[in-house]
C-alpha cells in the first residue's frame, strides 16, 4: 500500500505538470477535443432533457392514456340512409360505452360553445364556452388556483357556475384578487364563478383551458338547445388496455346507435392520443440514442486523439524514458507515469467541457424558464456529471495504455544507443 | 571482492548470432579505479551494460557487493541500479527540461525520498562540484564540463558502490578531459569510490590504476598502472 500511494504523491503531480506544460499548445489542442466531447455529449444531454421538459409542459395535466371519438359526415349509404349524413353523439352514447366496454375507465363528453366572450364589470375578455361533466377531470387534470371545479351537484342541480382558465381570469381580474362568488357575464348569462384552472397545458381538445369558461354540460345543454348531445367522447383506457383496442370495440356500438355502416372509415374521426404520446416517446428515445451515440463518438475520437499524441509523445522521449530507466525508474513507475498523464490531460480537459455544459444548460434553462413561465430542466443531474467524470477517467486510462506499454518496454540501453 | 565476473557470455542474435563476450573473467575491489580499454566492437560497451545491470548475460555468474546479478526482474533491477551504480554517459544523459538540481534529485525521487531532503542533498552535492551558482540553470544553458559534473552529482548521490563511466570525456575538449578525469581520480582517493571508466583512450585510462584491456569479446593484459606512465603521450596528456 505504501508503495502505491508513492505514485499519488505531489512530486508526481508536479512531473507530469512539467512534461504537459513543455508542449504547451499540443497539449491544449490534444486536450480540446476532450473538451469539446464531453460538452458536446453532455450539452445535447441537457439540451434534449430540456426540449423534452417544454413539450411535457404543454402536455401537462392530459391523460396520456386517452382517446377521442368526434362524429363526422358518413361516406357509404347504409341501412337505407344515403352517404353525407351527419350524426350526433348523445349522453346515452357514453352509457352504452362504460357499460359494454370494460376497459375504459372514464369515458364522458365534451360540448363548446365558439366565439363567446366573458365580461366583468368594464372588462371583457374572449372565451369559449366548454360544458363537462365532473368526471372530466380524468381527461384533462386542472389545476386550481382558486376554488373547486365542477361538481356533480353542479349538474344535478343546473347551477350557473363556471371555472375559468388563466387567460380570462387575467383579462378580467386583478393579479392575486380570489374571483370565487363573483359574477361573470357570458352570452348574456351570469355565471358564478367558482374556481380558476391554471393548468399551462397546450393541448387542444375543443379548445384550450387556457381560454375555457368552463360550465356544467347540463347548464350548457339546456341554455344552447343542445338536448342530451355532445361534440365529442372523451375516454381514458384502465392501465395496460390499450386505447386503439377501445376504439375499436366503441365504433359498432356508435354505429348500430346512429346506424352508420361500422366500416365506414369516414363516419368517425378518432384521436389516439396514446398512440401520438408513444410515437413521440419514442422519437425521444431515438433523439437521445442518438445524442449518445454522437456525443460519445466525439468523445471517443478524441480519447484516440489523445492515445495517438501520447504515442508521439512516448517516441519522442526515448531518451528520456531509457534515462530515467537506468537512474532506477521501475517499469511500474514509467507506466503509472504516462497512464497518470494520459487521464489527467483527459480530466482536466473533460472538467473543463462539463463546466462549460453547465453554464451553458444554466443560461439555456433560465432562458426557457422565463419564456415557458414554468421551471424546465435542462440542467444535468449531479449523477449524470459524475457519470461523465468516471467515462472521462475510463477513456484517459484507455487511451494511456497503449502509449504506457509502449513506453515500458523502452530499455534503459535505448538511452544511450541514441547518437 | 566488489565485483566478480565468471565465465560471462553474450550473444546478440540479430538475425546473425554475433558471440560479442567470449568468457569474460574479472574480479574488482573496492576502491579501485579501473578503466576497461578496447577498440570499438571489442565488447567493452557490452561488458559495461552488464555490469551496470543494463542488459543480461546468456551464461556464467555476476556478482556485485556479493549478490548474484541473474535472471533479475525489471523492477528489481531498476532498483539495483538506483542503490548501487551511479552512471556517467559520454551525451551526459541530462534531462532537458530539468534543472541542473533536479537532474540531481532525480534517482532520490525514484527512492521516495521527500522533496526537500532530496533537494538539501543534491544542492549538497552541486556545491561540491563546484556548480552551486547553476543549480537553476538548464542543461542547454551549460558548457560541457559542467553538464558532466551534473552528471557526476547525479551518479554520487545515492552514494553507489561502483561508479560507471561510459567514455565521460567522449564529447569533451581535452582541457576539460583533465579536468573530469581529475576529478573521477580525486573522488576515487578521497571518497574512495570504486570507478570504472570505459574508454578507447590511452590518455583516459592513464589516469586511472589498472587499466584491463578488452580484444574481441575476451579480457587481455591487465596493467597496473600507479606510476600512471602507461600512456604513450606520458603522464597528464590526453590527446584528442
Amino acid at each position: 500500500m505504501k508503495g502505491l500511494m508513492k505514485y499519488f504523491d505531489v512530486d508526481r503531480f508536479r512531473e507530469i505538470y512539467q512534461t504537459l506544460v513543455r508542449n504547451r499548445s499540443r497539449t491544449i489542442l490534444t486536450g480540446f477535443g476532450v473538451f469539446w466531447g464531453i460538452f458536446m455529449l453532455l450539452f445535447m444531454m441537457g439540451g434534449g432533457q430540456g426540449v423534452k421538459d417544454m413539450i411535457q409542459v404543454e402536455l401537462q395535466g392530459f391523460a396520456t392514456n386517452s382517446g377521442f371519438i368526434v362524429p363526422m359526415e358518413t361516406s357509404v349509404p347504409y341501412m337505407g340512409f344515403k352517404s353525407g349524413r351527419t350524426w350526433t353523439a348523445t349522453l346515452d352514447d357514453i352509457e352504452h360505452l362504460r357499460s359494454n366496454i370494460p376497459e375504459i375507465a372514464t369515458v364522458t363528453g365534451n360540448l363548446s360553445v365558439w366565439g363567446g366572450t366573458a365580461t366583468y364589470e368594464e372588462k371583457t375578455s374572449s372565451c369559449q364556452g366548454r360544458g363537462v361533466s365532473p368526471d372530466y377531470v380524468n381527461i384533462e387534470q386542472p389545476v386550481l388556483k382558486y376554488g373547486r371545479y365542477i361538481n356533480a351537484v353542479d349538474m344535478a342541480q343546473e347551477r350557473k357556475v363556471c371555472v375559468i382558465g388563466k387567460r380570462v381570469y387575467n383579462d378580467l381580474f386583478e393579479d392575486g384578487e380570489d374571483p370565487c362568488g363573483k359574477f361573470i357575464q357570458m352570452q348574456g348569462t351570469y355565471f358564478q364563478v367558482v374556481g380558476v384552472d391554471f393548468s399551462s397545458g397546450n393541448v387542444s381538445i375543443n379548445g384550450s383551458a387556457d381560454e375555457s369558461v368552463t360550465i356544467p354540460m347540463t347548464v350548457l345543454q339546456r341554455l344552447y338547445n343542445r338536448g342530451k348531445t355532445i361534440d365529442l367522447i372523451c375516454i381514458v383506457a384502465k392501465p395496460g388496455c390499450k386505447i386503439k383496442d377501445i376504439l375499436a370495440k366503441a365504433t359498432p356500438i356508435l354505429a348500430k346507435e346512429h346506424y352508420f355502416s361500422p366500416d365506414d372509415p369516414k363516419a368517425l374521426y378518432n384521436v389516439n392520443l396514446e398512440e401520438l404520446f408513444s410515437i413521440m416517446d419514442n422519437l425521444f428515445k431515438g433523439v437521445s440514442l442518438l445524442i449518445w451515440v454522437v456525443g460519445f463518438g466525439t468523445l471517443l475520437a478524441a480519447a484516440i486523439g489523445v492515445s495517438n499524441i501520447m504515442m508521439v509523445t512516448v517516441k519522442e522521449r526515448t531518451t528520456e524514458i531509457g534515462i530515467r530507466r537506468a537512474i532506477g525508474a521501475t517499469p511500474s513507475m514509467i507506466l503509472s507515469q504516462i497512464m497518470l498523464e494520459s487521464v489527467i490531460l483527459t480530466i482536466v480537459s473533460g472538467m473543463m467541457g462539463i463546466l462549460l455544459a453547465v453554464g451553458s444548460l444554466s443560461i439555456a434553462e433560465n432562458v426557457a424558464s422565463a419564456s415557458a413561465g414554468v421551471p424546465i430542466g435542462f440542467q444535468l443531474s449531479f449523477g449524470t456529471a459524475v457519470l461523465g467524470l468516471i467515462i472521462l477517467m475510463v477513456l484517459g486510462l484507455l487511451a494511456g495504455l497503449a502509449p504506457a506499454i509502449r513506453a515500458m518496454d523502452i530499455k534503459p540501453v535505448d538511452a544511450m544507443r541514441e547518437e | 571482492m566488489l565485483i566478480q565476473l565468471e565465465d560471462i557470455n553474450k550473444t546478440y542474435d540479430n538475425g546473425q548470432p554475433l558471440h560479442v563476450l567470449k568468457g569474460v573473467n574479472l574480479s574488482i575491489e573496492e576502491g579501485e579505479f579501473v578503466s576497461i580499454m578496447g577498440a570499438s566492437g571489442s565488447g567493452k560497451s557490452t561488458l559495461l551494460n552488464i555490469l551496470g545491470i543494463l542488459d543480461t548475460y546468456d551464461s556464467g555468474n555476476y556478482y556485485l557487493g556479493g549478490t548474484l546479478i541473474k535472471d533479475l526482474s525489471e523492477t528489481q533491477a531498476a532498483d539495483y541500479r538506483n542503490r548501487m551504480i551511479g552512471f556517467i554517459f559520454q551525451s551526459y544523459n541530462l534531462i532537458g527540461f530539468k534543472t541542473a538540481v533536479e537532474n540531481v534529485e532525480l534517482p532520490l525521487f525514484y527512492q521516495g525520498v521527500p522533496r526537500r531532503r532530496r533537494h538539501e542533498m543534491a544542492m549538497d552535492y552541486l556545491d561540491k562540484l563546484g556548480l552551486k551558482d547553476w543549480a537553476g540553470h538548464y542543461p542547454n544553458e551549460m558548457s560541457g564540463g559542467q553538464k558532466q559534473r551534473v552528471a557526476i552529482a547525479r551518479a554520487l548521490i545515492t552514494k553507489p558502490k561502483i561508479i560507471l563511466a561510459d567514455e565521460p570525456t567522449g564529447a569533451l575538449d581535452s582541457k576539460t578531459s583533465v579536468d573530469i578525469m581529475n576529478l573521477l581520480s580525486t573522488l576515487n582517493r578521497e571518497e574512495k569510490m570504486t570507478i570504472i571508466v570505459v574508454t578507447h583512450e590511452s590518455g583516459v585510462a592513464n589516469v586511472t590504476n589498472k587499466i584491463v584491456h578488452i580484444r574481441d569479446g575476451v579480457i587481455g593484459e591487465i596493467e597496473q598502472n600507479i606510476r600512471h606512465d602507461s600512456s604513450p603521450f606520458g603522464a597528464d596528456g590526453i590527446m584528442k
